[in-house]
């Protein structure tokens, strides 16, 4: 009775407020990135495209884990790449031993997640520049282990076909079982994309923020410094470790070399030309810094197409300083000036 | 696995002794002047400057473009990549970083992120994807032998050069005018500008000067690894770890910091162990750091309720 | 006779060498408006920072009085005081800036949230539930202090007179004993003091609190004050009504004298 009684009022809901509920935006953003996925079958894309839409999709993930610490908290971490690979690796590491895969995931994000509160902890003690050295170190020890330890497989480790609760084999090879997973990804950053606007809005998101814009008056209205701190960080990390699960599911082989310094830098670069403290922005800025090159500009101008690359970067930031994102402000402002020209000048024609 | 070096016989133990402490005061030297370079930018201009190797890179590229293209010598080259690395670190300055010079810190850093994707794309674009070297500036040959352990002119050359420079800077910084105005500039922009100080020239000049010692850091590391583009990449870290290990309040810290993380990788890497050298001696900054958080020498910004 | 609320024993604080606070000792009653004056420099903000416990190594003992029990507040973490119903604004407004006026309110009520991360993740029915009815209580103080209007706009960009009073209301979000204000007519206009004054007062009367502020505006201290204690180079000179601390010679030459 009570389920049923819950359905009910879940489908009221929907048709009561299905334009204004937030999730829906979300959801509908996350169909048209879903139809990527089969578009290779109809021919009207190529399989690359869609590798570079599964890579857009795992790092938006990533990105929005750093855009809680960035944006939100204040704080800037540069070992990013480093929980990445362990998510991805970590994956890998566990399923090869034996683990199915829902367990090694969960495994992978407990083992991160904890090192992400230690990170926490040391944030407490140190700032600015030092923090983000002592992220830099945190990320190179992992990156040496990655590469150094045996369990890792030396260059990279293959995960193989990927089989979920046990019975359902989902393999890279096979196109159709490609789509799926991208399906799979997509709906995972649909997921992702919820729990980041329900945490942001909630006393979590306000904690964080008041954390980093006035330290004083967060203490004052009973903020602990430790406790948001802590949050911020573990919850960076295991959107990176999520999206570096994403990535072995996705991939199924991953490198052991990928998780440098440059990888980290470019998250960030991610979070800040697309769009500080914003979801949509920060998918827009992973397809900026990501997909513009990989899907237009190499095919033209190969490696030179670094130097567009970085113009753009440098162009994004002089002149939106708070994200590409923002411009959609501006376009706004430009319309209703027209409109409001165009309204004058119906005025005087009727005069 | 510890110690087993250390049961070899004195004379082999003392010759590597000797050979670690030449080979580490020349990779500190390297690491020193990198770090130089990056406090520099970071106490002028408020941003961490990641682009740092890669312009050093770059200027390297010119000189042993040049040396293959037109078989100049290696003084004359390296003489040129300074010129043209006090050339680039103008053009950054006034054509990438003045016009951001109002965007937030941490976006400026992305900004030499971008300055880095565009030396990248530059470079097979000017040079060709070949790789190049460039040689000693003293030739291997010339060396004497202390107590079986080769030390190079070169290496000499090195550690006299960097120690020179950097004492030199010191000096410049501690006594002139311009030092004066560099440190004002550095403790607080806005009102070293209403002082009259010209804090415009400063950053650039800091930006040149740093663009310089990093050119020189990688003319002496290229030739161990040859010219590559990411051929900075270990020093650019180390240089990191050095500012914060020694504090990025002052000039000298990193150069004490540079020489500690010098040592103290050689020494485990030999002693320990190849493979856990590295994690040892970041886990254990790591540690020394949650204690004593801005570095050897920093002091705690002070903040007021 | 009206019960002590907050009693501040021979409080003490030195940085290095200089003694900001020297052997202060003042008790503040409930329901009374207490100022706190003296020249600049005098320790003022030093003393609410002992009292809200930003700074803990003072000498001497700080005592806030809750449900008859004599709270040591040392005891209490900087974080912890507003739960004992002790809250805050700060000489120069610190708000959130990129966060609606009506967010800004919610934070103050932080420690009502009584529901964690997951649920929030989730958006339990609980979660819901509880984050309206704190926004009502929002609405309800925003309507008190006739800015309902903007409480979805970002608070950069607010004038200021309307920034001190997004303070006010947040330290009112969490039903407080009492309330410490730090310059609360800095930066005000003529209107917008005299407004204050009656706004003051009014909260007073309607949330039931004690209040405790530093003001230089002097006639403003001498209109809404029962009582005000005068301090110079952190020493206590005097505390009394606002008519005899005006009268009061020491007052006078430390403070009121230099006026002319």
């Amino acid at each position: 009775m009570k389920i049923l009684n819950q359905v009910e009022n879940f489908f009221g809901i929907i048709s009561k407020k299905i334009g204004k509920h937030p999730i829906v935006p979300f959801i509908l953003f996350g169909l048209v990135i879903a139809s990527i996925g089969f578009l290779p079958h109809t021919g009207l894309m190529r399989w690359g495209t869609m590798g570079v839409f599964a890579y857009i999709v795992i790092f938006t993930v990533v990105a929005m884990g750093l855009n809680l610490l960035l944006g939100f908290s204040g704080l800037i971490s540069l070992g990013t790449a480093g929980f990445v690979g362990a998510g991805a690796l970590g994956l890998g590491v566990f399923i090869n031993l034996g683990f199915p895969f829902e367990l090694a995931a969960l495994m992978v994000l407990i083992i991160a997640g904890s090192m992400g509160a230690l990170i926490g902890l040391f944030s407490l003690k140190v700032e600015g520049i030092y923090l983000a050295i002592a992220t830099l170190f945190v990320g190179e020890i992992l990156r040496q282990i990655y590469t150094q330890l045996e369990i890792f497989g030396g260059q990279a480790i293959r995960i193989g076909a990927i089989r979920f609760f046990g019975f359902i084999e989902l393999s890279m090879i096979n196109q159709f079982q490609r789509s799926i997973l991208f399906l799979l990804i997509t709906t995972m950053m649909v997921m992702m994309m919820i729990i980041m606007h329900n945490i942001v809005k909630s006393k979590t998101g306000r904690a964080l923020m008041a954390m980093s814009r006035s330290q004083h008056a967060a203490q004052a209205m009973g903020i602990s410094l430790l406790k948001y701190r802590l949050t911020a960080f573990v919850l960076a990390t295991l959107f990176a470790t999520f999206g570096g699960i994403m990535y072995g599911l996705y991939y199924q082989n991953v490198p052991t070399t990928a998780w440098t310094l440059d990888l980290s830098l470019f998250v960030i670069a991610m979070v800040v030309v697309g769009g500080m403290k914003s979801i949509y922005g920060t998918f827009l800025g992973v397809f900026i810094i990501h997909g513009i090159p990989n899907l237009w500009l190499k095919n033209y101008f190969g490696d030179i197409s670094y130097i567009f690359s970085g113009i753009l970067i440098i162009l994004v930031i002089i002149f939106y300083p708070y994200g590409f994102v923002y411009i959609w402000y501006d376009l706004k402002r430009l319309y209703i000036k027209h409109k409001l020209r165009w309204m004058k000048k119906q005025v005087i024609k009727d005069e | 696995m510890f110690g087993v070096h250390l049961l070899f016989d004195g004379v082999n133990t003392m010759t590597d002794l000797l050979r670690l402490l030449f080979n580490s005061l020349e990779t500190g030297s390297v690491y020193a002047l990198a770090a130089l370079g990056i406090v520099l930018i970071f106490r002028t201009s408020r941003t961490t400057n990641f682009a740092q190797g890669m312009i050093g890179t770059f200027n390297a590229y010119i000189a042993a473009f040049l040396m293959l293209r037109y078989g100049f010598n290696i003084w004359l080259v390296a003489l040129v990549a300074l010129i043209t690395a006090f050339l680039t670190g103008i053009i950054i300055d006034t054509f990438i970083i003045r016009p951001a010079a109002k965007v937030s810190p941490i976006s400026k850093q992305i900004i030499t992120l971008g300055i880095i994707m565009v030396i990248i794309g530059i470079l097979p674009w000017f040079f060709g994807v070949d790789s190049m070297t460039l040689p000693r500036f003293i030739p291997t040959a010339y060396s004497i032998t202390i107590l079986g352990a080769d030390l190079r002119y070169n290496t000499i050359f090195v550690i006299a050069v960097s120690t020179i420079l950097m004492g030199a800077m010191f000096w410049f910084i501690q006594y002139t005018k311009w030092g004066l105005a560099t440190r004002v500039t550095a403790s607080d922009e806005t009102t070293s500008k209403l002082m009259g100080v010209p804090t415009k020239t400063v950053t650039m000049v800091s930006w040149a000067t740093a663009a310089m010692l990093g050119t020189l850091a990688a003319l002496f590391v290229a030739p161990r690894i040859s010219v590559f583009s990411n051929m900075l990449l270990t020093v650019q870290i180390s240089a990191f770890f050095a500012g914060t290990l020694g504090g990025f309040s002052t000039f000298f810290g990193p150069v004490v910091g540079a020489f500690i993380i010098s040592f103290a990788r050689n020494f485990t890497q030999f002693y320990i162990s190849d493979i856990w050298g590295n994690v040892l001696v970041y886990t254990s900054i790591l540690v020394f750091l949650y204690f004593k958080p801005y570095g050897i020498f920093g002091k705690k910004p002070t903040k007021k309720v | 006779m009206s019960k002590p609320l907050l009693v501040l024993e021979n409080v003490s604080m030195h940085f290095g060498g200089l003694k900001a606070v020297d052997n202060l000792s003042f008790t503040v009653n409930e329901g009374e408006i207490v100022g706190l004056i003296g020249p600049n420099g005098a320790g003022k903000t030093t003393v609410f920072n002992c009292i809200t416990q930003f700074y803990k190594n003072y000498q001497g003992n700080i005592y806030f009085v809750k449900e008859d029990q004599s709270l040591d507040l040392r005891d209490i973490d900087v974080t912890k005081v507003i739960a004992q119903g002790l809250v805050r604004t700060f000489q120069n407004v610190e708000l959130i800036p990129d966060l609606s006026i009506l967010d800004n309110l919610l934070v103050g009520a932080h420690n009502q949230f009584k529901t964690g991360i997951v649920a929030h993740i989730l958006r339990t029915k609980k979660a819901r539930e509880e984050e309206k009815t704190l926004k009502e209580k929002a609405y309800g103080i925003l309507k008190f202090l006739d800015i309902f209007e903007l409480k979805d706009f970002y608070v950069k960009g607010q004038p200021y007179g309307v920034m001190k009073k997004i303070e006010i209301a947040r330290t009112l979000m969490s039903d407080p004993k009492m309330i410490i204000l730090d310059e609360p007519a800095a930066g005000l206009n003529d209107r917008e003091t005299d407004e204050l004054e009656v706004l003051i007062n009014e909260i007073k009367k309607q949330y039931k609190t004690t209040i405790l502020l530093i003001e230089h505006d002097m006639s403003f201290v001498m209109n809404i004050c029962d009582r005000i204690v005068a301090i110079n180079f952190g020493k206590f000179l005097a505390m009394d009504t606002p008519k005899n601390i005006q009268k009061n010679a020491e007052v006078q030459e430390a403070y009121l004298g230099r006026d002319e």
